[in-house]
């Protein structure tokens, strides 16, 4: 993408990437010692540490720096929202409700190990990630603290994530408008990358104009973000993809290429990194790298 | 020999603040799209014939320490919240198969499987929220609101209540020590702790809390089991003994009987070192008795 290259030519996105995940994984690893019981444990390891892009977190982190704030800050935020996501997914999975046997090229939580088990490690990743929040954010007033808690706790609950989940598993078999259909992915996606960005900024520091500045680029890229996974369905193989593609027309789910066809779809997702990218223009460029190059990524990943 | 004075009534007491609790309940848990989920979350949480204990621990140890109630029922209704979800999620086909629960279907039977996993995975966030949104911060410190979550969030863990949940599926040598500790201890324990670090009691008097709770959490428990041995019309203890799993059937009626009584002493015992706080330790003291002795009808949904 030239408009980025030319903005900041030194900020190398790759290795960026890189660094920070691996941070991400350090202290995701730090957060469940293998501890007493054991197997309760090694499934909630199993689906956390099994390789995420870890997307959410570096948002996180990135708008924390963005607003000048120590990355330390959202470190255990940016670690609990990764803990939400794969909760999410664990429980998705299940064969009462989407019933997957594959996610990121391995079994699920519920084949590697039981429904049971995978049921217990889901909850308890989400309670993880609201005392790791808690309890070991560092060197931030407990008013962000608490302000941060406030917004995990609308992204993941009835108004968030489960109400996605809940209106796609009643809409299965129907006809799905355009409308609905964002409903479920700013409720399943959107609102848990915008707790990302938010909490992030929170942490980090951010003014009430910063962090609302935030939460509207956060949820382009949230929408952008389903709109990219729906085109990838039809575009790649589960090989590629590390999941069973072409589910979403087997199930005939309603996705955006198939409401909008797959060219308009792709214009679409476009117009979304382009809004996205427009909210970032009042912070220095140089700082708002990450932020910018994470958008053109998820507009642009083939994964 | 410790004997509660007659002049404190905890029957009316603990009817009054069921009241209240079931009223901030109701407030806390509207109807709104998607209906269904809300519908589910309520129907357990709000079910006829709680007891509410979890809460009036809470409250009954914030008030102790010169506490204020209003500034104990956000958490005390966060309490309750968490509680439903674990008895959600562990009546589930695929952990204790319970069709039922108090007499009435289980939410799984109701609303069926899916349902029942989201109403669990949203009652959990907004017990967190309820705590952060609905305390007011004239009456508790910022801080105190973190421990609280913490302490929450801790309980309902991997190495809390779902340890225990995953022992008692899983088995083993000692399991039934480890799950009553865990299943019912742990709560107890931390609604007494919850309640004291709202009030701002000390370190030390936390403790004592916690070391009540966990013993009257138990206390409650084995004499369940007791009475159900005894009349042995509820089909839950027979379904317990078929897999050993109440303290009953493992240790026998005898045994059982006098675990009780030294739970019951150690529980006055921790209340007779915060004696300073002079007629304020009656409703915690009544408590254990009545979970000792069952001595009134609460509701009409008793055993």
């Amino acid at each position: 993408n030239p408009e980025i290259s030319s903005t900041h030519p030194t900020f190398n996105f790759k290795e960026y990437m890189k660094s920070k995940a691996k941070k991400v994984n350090k202290a995701l690893d730090d957060a469940i010692p293998l501890q007493n019981p054991i197997k309760i444990h090694e499934a909630m390891r199993y689906s956390l540490l099994a390789g995420g892009k870890r997307v959410r977190p570096i948002l996180c982190l990135a708008a924390c720096e963005l607003v000048g704030g120590d990355e330390a800050a959202a470190i255990p935020v940016a670690c609990a929202i990764e803990m939400i996501h794969t909760m999410s997914l664990i429980h998705d999975d299940l064969p009462c409700m989407d019933n997957d046997d594959l996610r990121r090229g391995k079994p699920t939580n519920h084949k590697a190990f039981d429904e049971a088990t995978a049921i217990l490690a889901g909850d308890s990743l989400l309670s993880l990630s609201f005392e790791l929040v808690a309890a070991e954010t560092k060197n931030v007033s407990a008013r962000r603290i608490i302000r941060a808690i406030a917004e995990m706790g609308s992204a993941v609950g009835s108004e968030g994530l489960v109400a996605g989940q809940i209106v796609d598993l009643c809409s299965e078999g129907k006809e799905l408008s355009l409308d609905g259909l964002e409903y479920i992915h700013v409720h399943k996606t959107s609102k848990l990358l915008e707790a990302a960005v938010v909490c992030g900024a929170i942490m980090g520091g951010g003014d009430d104009i910063e962090i609302e500045r935030l939460r509207k680029y956060a949820r382009f890229i949230g929408l952008l973000f389903q709109v990219v996974d729906d085109i990838l369905d039809v575009t790649k193989s589960s090989e590629e993809l590390g999941k069973t593609a072409g589910k979403d027309l087997v199930t005939d789910k309603a996705t955006y290429p198939k409401l909008m066809g797959l060219e308009k779809a792709k214009e679409f997702a476009g117009e979304l990194v382009g809004k996205a990218m427009e909210e970032l223009s009042c912070f220095d460029a140089l700082r708002a790298a990450p932020l910018y190059h994470l958008a053109d990524y998820i507009a642009y990943r083939q994964t | 020999v410790s004997v509660s004075p007659p002049s404190f009534d905890l029957k009316t007491y603990w009817t009054a603040l069921i009241k209240e609790i079931d009223h901030k309940l109701d407030e806390a848990i509207p109807v709104q799209y998607p209906q269904q989920i809300y519908e589910a979350m309520r129907y357990s949480v709000l079910a006829k014939g709680a007891k509410r204990a979890p809460p009036v621990m809470c409250v009954a140890a914030c008030e102790l320490f010169g506490g204020d109630r209003l500034a104990a029922f956000p958490t005390a209704c966060a309490l309750e919240m968490v509680h439903a979800a674990s008895l959600i999620h562990d009546d589930l086909p695929c952990m204790d198969d319970d069709p039922s629960r108090r007499g009435l279907p289980s939410n799984h039977t109701k609303f069926g499987v899916d349902m029942a996993i989201l109403a669990g995975d949203a009652l959990f966030p907004l017990g967190f929220r309820h705590i952060v949104s609905h305390t007011s911060t004239d009456h508790v410190p910022e801080t105190r609101l973190l421990q609280v979550v913490a302490e929450i969030a801790r309980t309902v863990g991997s190495t809390g209540m779902a340890a225990g949940q995953f022992i008692d599926l899983e088995g083993g040598p000692n399991a039934v020590d480890f799950v009553q500790e865990k299943k019912f201890g742990e709560l107890g324990q931390c609604s007494a702790a919850c309640g004291g670090i709202l009030a701002g009691a000390s370190d030390d008097e936390i403790q004592r809390l916690r070391n009540y709770g966990r013993s009257v959490g138990v206390l409650y428990q084995v004499v369940d089991d007791i009475l159900g041995e005894n009349t042995g019309t509820e089909k839950k203890v027979d379904k317990d003994k078929k897999k050993g799993k109440s303290y009953v059937s493992v240790y026998g009626v005898e045994k059982a009987m006098e675990v009780a009584e030294d739970l019951r002493s150690q529980a006055k015992k921790e209340l007779d070192r915060l004696e300073k706080y002079g007629d304020k330790v009656l409703p915690l003291y009544s408590f254990v008795d009545y979970a000792a002795d069952r001595g009134f009808n609460l509701g009409d949904q008793l055993s």
